[in-house]
C-alpha cells in the first residue's frame, strides 16, 4: 500500500492544476513545494506592506484556464476574484509616441486607422485569421498531448482545421506580423509580444502571432496579486483532499526496474507512490532527480541539447506617488529589427545595457489594495538577460545596475521616479534561479522555437520511466500561465487513460 | 553522375534563395538548421 496515489513535485500552476483534477477524480494527491508559497512564476510576495508579483502580471486566455475549472464543476470566474483590464496595453515607441489598444476589436481598429488606414484593414484580416486558428487550437492544440508522432497525428486528426493554419507553424512571429501590418509604428507596438514566449520576433514560431490578438478576448488581474490563480487551483484541489506541503525539497525520484516507486526528500524521508508528476524543469529533473543511469543514451543526448529559455530580470518598484502611466501594462518597445539586434548583440553576447525596453506593470492601477493608501507598485519586466554575463557576474553588477536602470526610467518613461522610490529590488536571473530553483533562471523552462516544440519537447508521459509524468513549461504546450494549466489537464487525462 | 549534378544545382539554388531572404528570415532559417541534428534525440525525451 503506497502512501499516496500521486505525488507532484512543484506547486506551480501546472502541478496544482493536475493535482486538483486528479484529486477530483478521487486520487490521493500530495503536492510538494520547495518554497514557502504556491505558484512558481505566477506568485506574489509581500514586503513592508506591498504585495509584489514575482513574474506573471496579467492573465491572458482565460478561456483555457476556465476549461480546467469547469472540469471540476466550477468556473475560473467563481474561484478567483478577477479584475478586468481594459485597455489591453499602451506601447510607448522608441520615438516617444504612444499607441493604446482597447479590448474592443473595433476600437482597436480605429486606433490603428488613425496611424495607418491600410493597417486597419490588415488588423481585420489578421483578427479573422487568428480567431480561426484559436478556435481550432482551443479544441486540440492546447489540450491534447503531443509527445510523439502518433499524438501529433491524432491532434491534427481531431482538429483538422489546424491544418489550414500550417503556415503559422513554419513562419516566424515577425513574418506573420509583417504580412498583415506594414506601418513601422504598428509593427513596433507588437514587437515586445514575442518575448511573452521568450524569443525575439525573428525566431519565434508564427503561431505565437496569436498573442497580441488573444488579449482582446479579455485580460484580467487577480485581486490580491497573481498568487490568486494558483490559490484558486489549490483550494479546488483541497476540497477533494489534495494535500500541499510547503518548504519541502524533493531530492530524488525513487525508481526500480524503470518504474516509479516514490520520492526521497532532502532530509532522507521516503514517501511511496507509483505515480510522480514533475512540475520542475525537465532537464534538471531527469539529470538530478531521476539519474542518468535510468536514461538511454539517445534521451541523454536529447536532454543535453535543450537550450534553456530566456531569463527575465525584474525590477520591483514601490512608490509613494502615482506614476505617470495610464494603463496596467505599458510596453516600452523598440522596432522589430532592433529587438532582433538586441538578441544578437546583447543577449547572446552576455551584456545587459541600462537602456531598457520591456513592460511596466502598474499593478496598483487595477488593485490599489496591493500597496498602502496612496502608494503604488510597478513591476518592470526588463529585456531578457543572459544568465552568464561576459566578464562580470549579476551579483557584482546588481547594485549599480539597479540605480542605472532607475535613473534611465526616470529620464524616459517615469519622470519624477527618483524622488518617490520607497522600496526597490532588482531580481536577476541568478535570484530567479535561487527563488524558484529554475536552472539559469529560465522562465519558460526550455526555449520555445520549433525544434523545442510539440514532440521535440520532453514528453508529458515519460518514455523511459513508467509512472513518471511531466507538467509545466518543460512540456507541451509550453510556458505561460494558461498553457501550463493546459499541461495539467493533458496529464490528468493521460493518467486517467493509462493508470487505472 | 546526373543525380549528383542535379543535387548540387538544387543546393546552389536553395543557397541563392537563402541569400535573397531578408535578415530576419535568415535568422529564422539558420536557427532551424542549426538544430536539425538534435531532432531525433529530442524525440526520445
Amino acid at each position: 500500500m503506497n502512501d499516496y496515489d500521486v505525488i507532484i513535485i512543484g506547486a506551480g500552476c501546472g502541478g496544482l492544476s493536475s493535482g486538483a483534477l486528479l484529486s477530483n477524480q478521487g486520487r490521493k494527491v500530495l503536492v510538494i513545494e520547495q518554497s514557502e508559497q504556491v505558484g512558481g512564476c505566477c506568485s506574489t510576495f509581500e514586503k513592508q506592506g506591498y504585495k509584489i508579483d514575482i513574474g506573471a502580471s496579467i492573465i491572458e486566455f482565460p478561456q483555457v484556464i476556465d476549461l480546467c475549472f469547469k472540469r471540476m464543476g466550477t468556473s475560473f470566474y467563481d474561484e478567483v476574484d478577477l479584475i478586468p483590464v481594459d485597455p489591453t496595453f499602451s506601447a510607448i515607441l522608441h520615438d516617444g509616441s504612444k499607441i493604446t489598444y482597447p479590448i474592443s476589436l473595433e476600437e482597436t481598429k480605429k486606433q490603428i486607422e488613425k496611424i495607418s488606414p491600410k493597417d486597419a484593414k490588415g488588423w481585420e484580416e489578421y483578427s479573422k485569421k487568428i480567431q480561426g486558428f484559436l478556435d481550432a487550437a482551443l479544441e486540440g492544440f492546447f489540450v491534447s498531448p503531443a509527445g510523439n508522432l502518433t499524438d501529433v497525428i491524432k491532434l491534427f486528426a481531431k482538429t483538422p482545421a489546424l491544418l489550414k493554419y500550417n503556415r503559422l507553424f513554419f513562419s516566424s512571429y515577425e513574418g506573420i506580423m509583417r504580412k498583415y501590418f506594414k506601418n513601422a509604428k504598428i509593427l513596433e507596438s507588437f514587437s515586445f509580444h514575442s518575448f511573452y514566449a521568450g524569443l525575439p520576433p525573428a525566431l519565434l514560431p508564427g503561431h505565437f502571432a496569436m498573442l497580441p490578438y488573444a488579449e482582446h478576448a479579455g485580460i484580467y488581474y487577480s485581486k490580491g496579486g497573481m498568487i490568486g490563480i494558483p490559490r484558486g487551483l489549490q483550494s479546488c484541489g483541497e476540497r477533494s483532499n489534495m494535500e500541499v506541503k510547503l518548504n519541502t525539497l524533493v531530492k530524488k525520484i525513487l525508481i526500480k526496474n524503470k518504474k516509479v516507486k516514490g520520492v526521497m526528500l532532502d532530509d532522507g524521508t521516503e514517501i511511496t507512490t507509483n505515480l510522480v508528476i514533475s512540475n520542475i524543469n525537465a532537464k534538471k529533473m531527469y539529470f538530478e532527480m531521476v539519474g542518468e543511469e535510468h536514461l538511454p543514451w539517445l534521451a541523454k543526448v536529447g536532454l543535453r541539447s535543450y537550450a534553456y529559455s530566456i531569463a527575465s530580470p525584474m525590477l520591483y518598484l514601490c512608490l509613494d506617488y502615482e506614476p505617470p502611466l495610464t494603463e496596467h501594462h505599458t510596453l516600452m518597445t523598440r522596432p522589430m529589427d532592433k529587438t532582433n539586434d538586441y538578441w544578437n548583440s546583447h543577449y547572446l553576447k552576455g551584456s545587459f545595457p541600462k537602456e531598457q525596453f520591456g513592460i511596466l506593470s502598474w499593478t496598483t492601477k487595477s488593485d490599489p489594495s496591493l500597496a498602502p493608501k496612496g502608494h503604488h507598485i510597478i513591476a518592470v519586466t526588463l529585456a531578457p538577460g543572459a544568465y552568464h554575463l561576459t566578464g562580470t557576474t549579476w551579483d557584482k553588477e546588481k547594485p549599480m545596475l539597479k540605480e542605472k536602470i532607475i535613473n534611465y526610467l526616470a529620464d524616459t518613461y517615469l519622470p519624477g521616479l527618483n524622488d518617490h522610490v520607497v522600496l526597490s529590488e532588482l531580481s536577476t536571473p541568478v535570484d530567479f534561479e535561487k527563488r524558484l530553483r529554475s536552472p539559469e533562471g529560465a522562465i519558460y523552462a526550455l526555449r520555445q522555437d520549433l525544434p523545442h516544440s510539440m514532440m521535440f519537447r520532453p514528453s508529458a508521459k515519460s518514455r523511459h520511466i513508467k509512472g513518471l509524468y511531466l507538467v509545466g513549461a518543460s512540456t507541451h504546450p509550453g510556458g505561460g500561465v494558461p498553457t501550463v494549466i493546459a499541461s495539467g489537464m493533458i496529464v490528468a487525462d493521460l493518467i486517467e487513460k493509462y493508470e487505472k | 553522375m546526373k543525380t549528383v549534378t542535379i543535387m548540387i544545382a538544387l543546393i546552389i539554388l536553395l543557397f541563392l534563395i537563402y541569400l535573397c531572404q531578408p535578415k530576419s528570415r535568415k535568422m529564422f532559417i539558420l536557427n532551424l538548421l542549426s538544430q536539425v541534428k538534435y531532432l531525433i534525440p529530442r524525440y526520445f525525451t
